[in-house]
């Protein structure tokens, strides 16, 4: 019977569309923050969105959602009848950036299982403040002509009869505290809680979700329900129950045939018999006229009988409302999504299709002579062009823009350059660039530090930017390109730029520097790195958002994690350059293949500093079974793969192998193998969680010919 | 669902779902290890794939022999018979491996030769005998001795033979994966 309240499945919904709604609400608002006012559309939009969060919240009842939404709404409600002139827009993007940080800050809340209790009471008497405000502001040419917020006629609302004998007749009068907010909310709830026991609930006001002026009414003159039910009195009493909210509950229990009656709009004189037997405490000059108007606006509605309606309910409305308001919200591209399982499982059968693909194309049986493969290699051209472009096209799928983070890194310029007084400029070049959804989540951090830096450290005080005649504005640019299979992403600001001397003094203080090596014999390059080293920060005064010193050694180390680096590039004076260059996939890697023994091994590229065969005189054995191998006047433990993991079958000549060294943080080993297969991009799988971890071991992969290699870890190998 | 199915017809029933847990229901995969045949609920086996390449993992138990790919996924296999410390035998093209589904764990057991599907009436499994060499080897796997005809199997839990302690060092490696998560 109540199916639409089932909120399981619904509360999904609710916060996948939210999330959406205020992701779209973030990007306006930030594209236009340096405008003097938002236009039309934006204001459309953003009053849109405020109203759907608003309507889904309620039926969610997510109160404080509801609430906040609510007031921004009125407040873009206002910008858009009155256009009033003379509005802080900067202010009001502050509160819009606001109200959506306080929704996220609940839905998180919501979405781990916790009650959205978040103080809104702040956030609303800024709402309040600034509509004074902007009222008061653009009174000279508007102060009239306001219109209602009216909503479309109010509906009859019905919910399934089920009539017996047991049944009791109850009319019920629900008088709110007058300053209540949202009270057509709080009316709902008391809906709610009644349609676990009705067989037949009728109210009025009727629309009391979408309707505004409902709450008035509601206020003004109370919330009627007729409620047919198997249940004792104090039971009714006990589910409407009496709050914070309610101040009154009134429930008489009455006839069936009075019950019948209902709300009947039709017969005029049987309405407001009924409403003053059941609202006595309300004054009776208003009913009429109030009920008058109702049936004013409903004059053709045949008379309703509770009884015949099953669940005409607005919620199926405004389930539509939701949709229609995304499609016009979405000028992008349409999206589905789709479980992060099935597209593995994709990649997989096609990888598998890649090769059983290879297996019948070079089968053996085709080798034999004189065979007429004309058509047959034909055909198989065709197919290899189809499933080169299955895979292109399933790696795509895994590719998203970079634009959602770049917009975050623009509300970090925003909200760090308005505290801090500076006066800056935000560039994104390239956001559309598209890299792997993995990776997009490991750079977020990093690249949110290096903003932060950037604003922060990097540009200078406007009066500091005054003294040294720095005529252009302070920009910090973001900006993402692929090349050669990388992703780089810049941060780049116009500021002060690296203090050389400052970082050399701190170094020197912390005993980095080398004690041979004079400070002038330190290139550029090998003094920024400085920074990145943990608990160094040049920054006298610590502020809310950066100085701590830990802000460049996480950024190094969480790019690290993904196989990336970064690189500083600083001219005194005139600003500094941050690149991070990332590999566009983690499910991907470029590796070296390799066998020993029996087994193939792979070891990324980037990790692999050379490759040579040695002689025997080389090597130095120590007596304990330790080896080292010479290499030009360098000595290098030797780590024999075959003999560390104890397979069989393996060379034990190092003639005959084949030497890689190998480097991973700074330390440099040698592996012995017995021999290079070739250089492949390779597609990373977890070892099935049934073989214990391994060491030196990170994963597995599937080669062309559909054996299995493992994936080599250079940072267990090393240790 | 439940309710609903109980009062539908038996005849509605045949080609339901229930109807596959039906048709499962006591029958047995068999497969000869060693000297003994023993069963595995049907329900557990997800296919019987013939011999293929197994790629060796390093370090680890004996009767693991390693990993191989099945259309795109790799699932490790485990040696029945080293399992069960026979002695080892030599694989060939007529070997199979039984893919097994264990709470969501897929693994591969290779046996020496794989018999017949078999249905064992409830009443005809009898609890392990306490005694003898048959408990001191397999009892630990063995959760019942079930009849057909004249001879005997032994009914394996799955669990147990993919080994009790193996199971928990995937939970702990499944906590460390979290904590590390959280960490992160």
């Amino acid at each position: 019977m109540a199916e639409e309240f089932n909120t399981e499945g619904m509360l999904d919904v609710y916060l996948f569309e939210n999330e959406q709604l205020l992701e779209r609400l973030q990007e306006i608002v930030l594209e236009q923050k340096d405008a003097d006012c938002f236009d039309e559309d934006s204001i459309n939009e953003i009053f849109r969105t405020m109203h759907t969060i608003k309507g889904s919240s309620g039926i969610m009842m997510f109160d404080n959602i509801t609430v906040v939404s609510h007031r921004l709404e009125d407040v873009f409600y206002y910008l858009r009848e009155s256009h009033p002139e003379n509005v802080p827009h900067l202010e009001l993007v502050e509160h819009v950036l606001e109200v959506s940080d306080f929704i996220t800050a609940e839905m998180d809340k919501i979405r781990d299982g916790n009650a959205a209790d978040g103080d809104s009471t702040e956030i609303l008497a800024g709402l309040d403040k600034f509509l004074e405000l902007i009222k008061n502001g653009g009174e000279e040419k508007n102060s009239k002509n306001i219109p209602e917020n009216v909503h479309e006629e109010p509906k009859q609302f019905y919910i399934a009869p089920v009539a017996t004998s047991a049944s009791r007749f109850y009319k019920i009068h629900v008088g709110f505290y007058p300053e209540t907010e949202m009270v057509n909310v709080h009316a709902y709830k008391v809906v709610y809680a009644l349609k676990e026991i009705a067989e037949d609930l009728l109210y009025f006001p009727e629309d009391i979700i979408a309707d505004e002026s409902a709450a008035e009414s509601i206020l003004k003159d109370g919330f009627r329900i007729l409620l047919q039910a198997q249940c004792e009195e104090e039971k009714v009493r006990e589910l409407i129950g009496v709050g914070y909210d309610i101040e009154k509950v009134d429930v008489y229990q009455c006839e069936a045939n009075e019950f019948l009656q209902g709300f009947d709009f039709g017969n005029n004189n049987t309405q407001i018999d009924l409403i003053s037997s059941v609202a006595e405490i309300e004054s009776k000059t208003q009913e009429p006229s109030e009920e008058g108007n109702a049936e004013n606006k409903e004059p053709v509605k045949p008379a309703m009988q509770p009884g015949d309606f099953v669940i005409k309910s607005k919620e199926p409305g405004k389930a539509k409302k939701l949709a229609k308001d995304k499609a016009k919200g979405g000028e992008k591209a349409s999206f589905i999504s789709v479980n992060v399982n099935k597209m593995d499982m994709l990649m997989d059968l096609i990888g598998e299709l890649v090769i059983s693909q290879s297996v019948v194309l070079q089968n053996p049986d085709l080798k034999v002579p004189g065979l007429n493969l004309a058509n047959f290699n034909k055909a198989a051209a065709q197919m290899v062009k189809i499933s080169t472009d299955l895979q292109n096209i399933i790696m795509s799928m895994r590719m998203m823009p970079l634009t959602n983070t770049f917009q975050k890194m623009n509300r970090i310029v925003f909200d760090v350059s308005r505290k801090l007084g500076k006066d800056i400029e935000f560039e994104m070049v390239g956001e559309n660039t598209e890299v792997d959804k993995n990776i997009i989540e490991h750079i977020s951090d990093p690249l949110m530090h290096l903003v932060r830096n950037a604003v922060d450290h990097g540009i200078e005080t406007n009066e500091e930017r005054e003294k040294s005649r720095k005529r252009e504005k302070a920009k910090v640019t973001l900006s993402a390109k692929t090349e050669a299979g990388k992703v780089w992403i810049s941060v780049e600001d116009n500021g002060k730029g690296l203090d050389r001397e400052k970082i050399l003094a701190k170094a020197r203080k912390q005993g980095l520097l080398d004690e041979g090596k004079p400070e002038a014999a330190y290139t550029d390059k090998e003094v920024f790195q400085f920074i990145t080293k943990a608990g160094f920060s040049t920054n006298e005064q610590i502020t809310e958002y950066s100085g701590r010193g830990v802000g460049m050694d996480v950024v190094v180390q969480n790019i690290q994690a993904i196989g990336g680096t970064l690189d500083i590039e600083s001219t005194a004076g005139e600003g500094s350059i941050m690149s991070l260059k990332i590999p566009l996939t983690l499910a991907i890697i470029d590796g070296i293949v390799m066998k020993t023994g029996d087994s193939s091994f792979v070891i990324e590229t980037g990790v692999v500093k050379e490759f040579f065969s040695v002689t025997e005189d080389m090597m130095i054995h120590e007596p304990d079974g330790d080896e080292y191998v010479m290499i030009r006047g360098e000595c290098f433990p030797v780590l024999r793969l075959g003999a560390w993991y104890g397979l069989k079958n393996c060379k034990s000549d190092v003639e005959d192998g084949m030497m890689l060294i190998i480097e991973m943080d700074g330390k440099k080993i040698c592996l012995f193998v017995d021999e290079l297969v070739g250089k492949q991009e390779i597609v990373v799988k977890p070892i099935p969680a049934y073989i214990k971890k391994v060491r030196g071991l990170s994963g597995c992969t599937q080669l062309g010919d559909g054996s299995i290699a493992l994936i080599l870890d250079p940072g267990g190998l090393v240790e | 669902m439940d309710a609903i199915n109980e009062v539908k017809n038996p005849v509605e029933l045949s080609d339901g779902a229930a109807d596959e847990r039906d048709t499962q229901k006591g029958k047995y995969m068999t497969f000869k290890s060693g000297d003994e045949y023993f069963g595995l609920k049907i329900q557990y086996v997800n296919e019987i794939i013939g011999f293929q390449t197994i790629t060796a993992v390093p370090e680890t138990e004996d009767y693991i022999k390693g990993l191989i790919n099945l259309r795109g996924k790799i699932i490790p296999v485990i040696d029945v018979r080293l399992r069960f410390n026979q002695d080892p035998f030599e694989y060939n093209d007529r070997t199979c491996i039984i893919v097994v589904n264990v709470k969501s764990t897929v693994v591969g057991l290779i046996v020496e030769k794989i018999a017949e599907v078999v249905e064992i009436q409830e009443e005809n499994i009898l609890p392990p005998p306490s005694l003898g060499r048959v408990d001191k080897i397999q009892s630990k796997y063995v959760y019942g001795i079930g009849k057909t005809g004249d001879s005997v199997k032994l009914l394996l839990n799955p669990e147990k033979l993919l080994n009790d302690d193996d199971i928990s060092a995937i939970e702990q490696a499944n906590e460390m994966n979290a904590d590390e998560e959280r960490e992160a």
